[in-house]
């Protein structure tokens, strides 16, 4: 068998990774998103304390042990779940938990006279939050999200675990058939590679649209020239 | 009229007293400066006024109205006051014409083109309306202070209160920003302004109120206060100041 058809073959499953990878990702933004924003605007020791422990939690446990939980757990307990609903309850939400760690660093980036001043124009706390700390925290962050969409990424391969025919399952398949380990590996490396330069391409794009001089990396450039 | 009557304001942090007991006017149409050294309390009297930060004790009358206690719409009462900073705060996410028509699309309501024409007549006003699509990281310090006293008046508010507005500005801009609140208190804009800058002080009001460890010293024109003062918190104050450059 050529390297081209191994990839072809292999490549059926990239839609898959793709749509994994997606879905966690949103999921992971979704999560990251809310439990930052209510831990910012509703700064009470009980909420806080909440979603401190929730983010301790979810991000000590590996997200294989979670997804088998998730998966073969709530089943007994009456609740049927997609592998792929199961993989955004349990990538999804651990990488969510990181994300909420990346946007609350950000937060206490966004300068705290901008906020004062906001405030002293009469807009609500949630305006403040809308108008003023989310648009920055957003930029800030880049670096951390893409980061953290990386890692999904990579912990995507659990899925075939769960019945999801993703690159990994095609590899796995593959190989047990050809017995052309090296080869099937070494093209899977690949195709992870180019969904990985995708995702990259698209954030960039994303982050390139929402530039701002004075935040980021064009800071950075004009302050080194 | 006076426009703000602070009686008796009391502020303390935790057991730190900072204001004591402060009586202050503000009339209409008046520029009224506040010195003091530094850590006096000058920053937290001008919060107090617009509850960014809570008094302790104390009465604020503003336009004849109490403004201290709950029950008083805080959000309303804002819109009505401008405030200046010395990092002149701008949001650094936002143009400099977006800078100014936030509040105006957020509080007033005002659609995008009409918040657009506002914001642009205020920012022509201050000589800034050809910045209108910069992002302020774009900007010297006296353009920066000059969008921020826009996006103020924008909001056409009944006072606006300057918290140390030249103290991030080197000498000729600050002269630049004393032109300025000349021009606007020739047009009637109230402005209570806190400074330690002597040179801007006296560019700005004859008379002067010393605050020192949270109370009113004296409220006296600049000059006597200048000339050997009899309390000598006061004669340091100006000792040192002329001495820095
Ligand atoms: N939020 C706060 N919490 C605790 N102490 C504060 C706070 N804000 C100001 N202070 C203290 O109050 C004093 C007066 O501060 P400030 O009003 O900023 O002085 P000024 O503006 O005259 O330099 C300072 O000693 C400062 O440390
Ligand atoms: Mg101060």
């Amino acid at each position: 068998m050529r390297f081209s058809e191994t990839l072809l073959q292999l490549s059926s499953g990239v839609g898959y990774t793709a749509l994994v990878t997606v879905t966690c990702c949103a999921t992971a933004l979704a999560v990251g998103l809310f439990t930052a924003a209510i831990r910012r605007v509703f700064p009470l020791p009980g909420i806080v304390r909440v979603i401190d422990l929730f983010t301790f939690v979810f991000r000590s446990v590996p997200v294989l042990v979670l997804l088998f939980l998730v998966y073969f757990g709530l089943p007994e307990a009456g609740i049927r779940i997609s592998p792929l609903v199961a993989m955004m309850c349990s990538l999804g939400i651990i990488a969510g938990a990181y994300l909420c760690e990346v946007f609350r660093g950000a937060l206490d980036a966004v300068d705290a006279t901008e906020i004062m001043a906001a405030q002293a124009m009469g807009l609500s706390r949630r305006q403040v939050f809308v108008h003023i700390e989310l648009p920055q925290m957003l930029r800030f962050s880049v670096p951390g999200m893409v980061n953290e969409f990386t890692n999904v990424l990579k912990y995507s391969p659990f899925a075939y675990t769960v019945g999801i025919p993703e690159i990994t399952k095609q590899a796995l398949a593959l190989s047990a058939a050809t017995l052309h380990g090296v080869e099937i590996y070494l093209a899977t490396g690949i195709l992870y590679f180019l969904v990985y330069r995708l995702l990259l391409v698209g954030v960039r794009q994303l982050e390139h649209r929402f530039q701002v001089p004075g935040i980021g990396a064009a800071h950075l450039q004009e302050q080194s020239i | 009229m006076a426009l703000f009557e602070i009686r008796s304001l009391r502020k303390q942090f935790n057991d730190h007293q900072v204001l004591k007991g402060v009586d202050l006017d503000v009339m209409e149409g008046e520029v009224k400066v506040v010195m003091g050294p530094s850590g006096c309390g000058k920053s937290t009297l001008l919060r107090c006024l617009n509850r960014l930060v809570e008094p302790c004790a104390g009465s604020i009358r503003f336009r004849g109205e109490e403004v201290t206690g709950s029950g008083v719409n805080v959000r309303a009462l804002r819109q009505q006051i401008g405030f200046l900073f010395q990092q002149f705060a701008l949001y650094r996410h936002l143009t400099v014409l977006d800078n100014t028509t936030l509040a105006l699309r957020k509080l007033k309501g005002m659609k995008k083109q009409d918040a657009a024409e506002r914001a642009l007549h205020e920012l022509d006003r201050l000589d800034m309306a050809g910045h209108a699509h910069k992002h302020p990281a774009h900007l010297s310090g006296g353009q920066k202070q000059r969008v921020a006293l826009a996006r103020a008046l924008a909001m056409d508010p009944a006072v606006i209160l300057l918290d140390e507005p030249t103290s991030a500005l080197d000498p000729v801009m600050a002269r630049e920003v004393a032109q300025l609140i000349r021009k606007l208190h020739s047009e009637r804009v109230t402005m209570l302004c806190v400074t330690h800058d002597v040179e801007f002080a006296s560019a700005i009001a004859e008379r002067v109120t010393f605050l020192n460890q949270g109370l009113v010293q004296a409220e006296e024109r600049l000059c006597v206060l200048q000339n050997n003062h009899e309390h000598p918190a006061i004669r340091e104050f100006f000792m040192t100041e002329k001495r820095t450059p």
